[in-house]
């Protein structure tokens, strides 16, 4: 896809954001090696994971306020299921979390299309629903995983090659067929106008459904990178939250309109690392983690507004 | 012979109101049919049915003989029957590539039909960067690319210049030699009887009248849609009566490349025409005038004094209130007539004053009933159809009171019945010694309503004229640039 100027612009400012975060981070450290970059790479897997999925979901329209609890019920399922297993019930469990997660999304964005309601309402009362189930499945802390199978998401000793593969096989083998499909250009078309779609043709309902499937998606592969990376599984509502509202924050940073129908995938992979980078320097720093959460809503409200009176003089 | 679309008896309802009763319709071969009816006669509802946008309570369609049950747009268009709607059915945010592989339009077909119509198109451009009346014609690109056997042009013409408008009537007739037939839907009546072969007229929800063009001409038409014999707005001639002292005067308004160099003068009691094709710069006049964007260079005066509006507020404080083209910019739509009609009010209450429901009441009343307002569906201005949610947009400022409106094109889209209510409205509105500009995109009404006319081209003001002379044929040539 070409992308708009709009997007190179904004995807190219994120990236300068980036890269001086990552000079930053890596003066902080006594060392800077393959093993600190497997550290990153590995911090911002789950964030950047729920960051595509909740972007897609803005981009086609809607939002998942459900989305960390998604990934969080997976997390459970396939920790608890995998603990102690060999890597073929390891594998298993992990993709029968992912199809799990995708149906769970079905469903959510069928309830959003039969019932008329907001799309917020409805995964607002989900996200307690499946933090629910979370609980229920894996009361407390624990669970865990194959290790031969968890070495394909964290690779070995000091190589991040696994870790990359595990960031950038979504988008390749996701998110860059689907935006060339006409499914793709559906998720923007029901985004940008409801009625326009409908005219040229879109069935809102069904694509909005297939929108939510594969916010799903993104999540249950958030899920079973969470169990491989921590090689265990938390049901808590705050990790969640957060989760959440961080793939929220990568969204509106990455450049995706929260009105819908504008921004991809490739800027909220990106802003997610400045949202891993933020807290994580501070602490560097040893500064309470407090001003980190107030530095990150004040860059978050900062680029919205920078983005905002660029594209004002833009239309000028 | 068969009909090519043959629709019987179709009804829908919309909860208590009924949108159609009983309508019957027919389209033969190689026919251009004139679909007419005032506001909420029922024929946009007819229209959605026919293109699979919604699904009748009642009555059967047939194509080519063949009853048939359009579930969608996209059915409709498979099955040979093209819609062009008066907003385009194009997603703004997408480029219009994306958007023809939504409609899975052959790209090599668009580009062919494209150049057809005389345009020039880049497809990587983004939707929303596009004007409407392009927009309009590559909705017409992209229907012919599908080869219908039926066109539905719904409003096409309805504020589209001069020029593409007879590219669309060309079009029109080319696909009637090639055997195809055209459902034409427009508020201009002088179109009618040059394009069409025959007209169906809808009142109420029912067929009142059928008839081949050359049995009748437009007074049939306007009898059957209203129902009984109207007057039309008189033309009027009474430019001796306007004072000496112009109530506002321009003078060199520039703004970019779209204002070049504008003088004129407005006196009170005057309702002046503003003439232009499409982009003359009649939009930025208007921004300008109305307080929206400031000028680049120029002096406007008004009451003899100068002026400079940094914010609307500005201008509506010293009395010139905007009526813009899009209804629904001007009026809040998910609020009654009520609240629209009094909006305008509330700018001379403090902040925190109560707003004295008894006087509002009265005030709104008195407006509702002075210009006619059909309040059936009245909770929302939403509800309301075109023609009287431009009258509340008008109305507003009555009840507020000013010295000069700008309208910007108010009977675009509007039955004959409230355009000439509308006439009515700004007559009496100039022998209260109020001033009007008003721009129109239907030449005729400079004759019906103005006392002068300027028109734009180019940027530039190209000629002013007495409306007494104004014909339709020097007006147009002037907004060609020719005179």
């Amino acid at each position: 896809m070409k992308l708009s100027l709009r997007e190179q612009y904004w995807n190219l400012s994120i990236l300068g954001l980036v890269i001086i975060l990552t000079v930053w981070r890596s003066n902080q450290l006594p060392v800077f090696g393959s093993y600190e970059i497997k550290t990153i790479i590995l911090g911002i897997i789950p964030i950047a994971l729920l960051a595509m999925g909740q972007s897609l979901i803005i981009i086609g329209g809607g939002i998942n306020l459900a989305i960390g609890a998604e990934a969080i019920l997976i997390n459970c399922i396939t920790a608890k299921y995998s603990e102690g297993s060999d890597f073929a019930t390891s594998l298993r469990w992990a993709l029968l979390g992912i199809v799990i997660s995708v149906i769970v999304g079905a469903v959510t964005g069928w309830i959003i299309s039969k019932s008329g309601i907001a799309d917020i309402v409805v995964t607002l009362a989900t996200s307690f629903v499946l933090i629910g189930f979370a609980l229920f499945i894996q009361p407390g802390p624990g669970g865990g995983v194959n290790l031969d199978f968890a070495k394909y998401f964290i690779g070995g000793e000091d190589s991040y090659l696994a870790p990359l593969f595990v960031l950038f096989l979504p988008i390749l083998l996701i998110w860059l067929p689907l935006q060339k499909s006409r499914l793709g250009i559906s998720f923007y078309a029901i985004g940008s106008s409801k009625d326009a779609a409908f005219l040229s043709g879109v069935n809102v309902a069904r694509t909005r459904v297939s929108l939510y499937a594969v916010g799903g998606l993104f999540a249950g592969l958030c899920g079973v990178s969470l169990t491989a990376i921590t090689q265990a599984a938390s049901p808590f509502a705050v990790i969640s939250n957060t989760a959440t509202l961080n793939s929220v924050a990568a969204a509106v940073l990455g450049g995706v309109a929260l009105a819908g129908g504008v921004g991809g995938l490739f800027g909220p992979a990106l802003a997610s690392l400045v949202l891993y980078y933020i807290p994580t320097i501070m602490l560097g720093y040893g500064i309470d983690p407090a001003y980190s959460q107030i530095i990150q809503g004040a860059l978050t409200i900062l680029v919205v507004l920078v983005g905002g009176l660029l594209r004002a003089r833009g239309k000028r | 012979m068969g009909n090519l679309l043959e629709i019987r008896a179709v009804a829908k309802n919309y909860g208590p109101v009924v949108a159609l009763r009983n309508a019957n319709f027919t389209v033969a071969p190689g026919e251009i049919h004139a679909l007419m009816g005032a506001n909420g006669a029922g024929k946009s509802t007819l229209v959605k049915i026919l293109t699979g946008v919604i699904s009748g309570d009642a009555g059967t369609i047939k194509l080519n003989g063949e009853e048939i049950h359009f579930t969608s747009p996209d059915n409709a268009r498979k099955n040979g029957v093209a819609p062009v709607f008066q907003d385009p059915a194009l997603i703004p945010d997408l480029s219009l590539r994306r958007n023809l592989r939504l409609t899975n339009t052959n790209i090599a077909k668009f580009e062919e039909k494209i150049a057809y119509l005389g345009l020039k198109i880049n497809l990587e451009e983004q939707v929303s960067r596009i004007e409407l009346p392009i927009l309009r014609m590559i909705d017409l690109a992209r229907a012919l690319a599908h080869d219908p056997k039926l066109l539905i042009l719904d409003e096409i013409t309805a504020a589209l210049p001069a020029n593409l408008a007879e590219v669309v009537i060309r079009v029109m007739n080319e696909e009637k030699a090639r055997g195809n037939s055209v459902v034409f839907i427009s508020h201009r009546l002088s179109e009618i009887g040059e394009i069409c072969d025959r007209v169906t007229v809808l009142r109420d929800g029912i067929d009142v009248d059928s008839f081949n063009t050359s049995e009748g001409d437009e007074d049939r038409i306007v009898s059957a849609m209203l129902g009984s014999k109207i007057t039309s707005a008189e033309s009027k001639n009474r430019s001796a009566s306007i004072s000496k002292e112009p109530l506002l005067t321009v003078r060199g308004i520039k703004d970019g490349d779209k204002l070049v160099n504008i003088d004129f003068e407005i006196y009170p009691g005057e309702i002046l025409g503003i003439v232009a094709l499409e982009g003359q710069g009649q939009d930025s006049l208007f921004d300008i005038l109305a307080g929206e964007v400031s000028a680049k260079a120029g002096e406007i005066h008004f009451s003899n004094k100068k002026v400079d509006f940094s914010h609307p507020a500005d201008a509506i404080k010293l009395g010139i209130s905007y009526v813009p083209g899009d209804r629904k910019t001007a009026l809040l739509p998910q609020r009654s007539i009520r609240e629209n009609l009094a909006l305008t009010k509330f700018r001379k209450l403090r902040s925190w004053n109560w707003i004295n429901q008894k006087n509002e009441d009265s005030l709104v009343d008195k407006a509702v009933s002075n210009l006619e307002i059909d309040t059936r569906a009245s909770s929302q201005v939403k509800q309301l159809s075109g023609g009287n949610q431009q009258k509340v947009t008008i109305g507003r400022w009555i009840t507020t009171g000013f010295d000069l409106l700008l309208c910007f094109d108010p009977t675009r889209g509007i039955d004959v019945g409230t355009k000439n209510q509308i006439y009515k409205l700004l007559s009496g509105l100039s022998a209260e010694g109020k001033s009007v500009l008003l721009f129109t995109s239907e030449l005729r009404e400079v004759q019906l309503v103005c006392d002068r006319a300027i028109v734009l081209y180019n940027g530039k003001v190209q000629g002013v004229f007495d409306a007494a002379k104004a014909d339709e044929e020097l007006l147009l040539n002037a907004a060609y640039g020719r005179n």
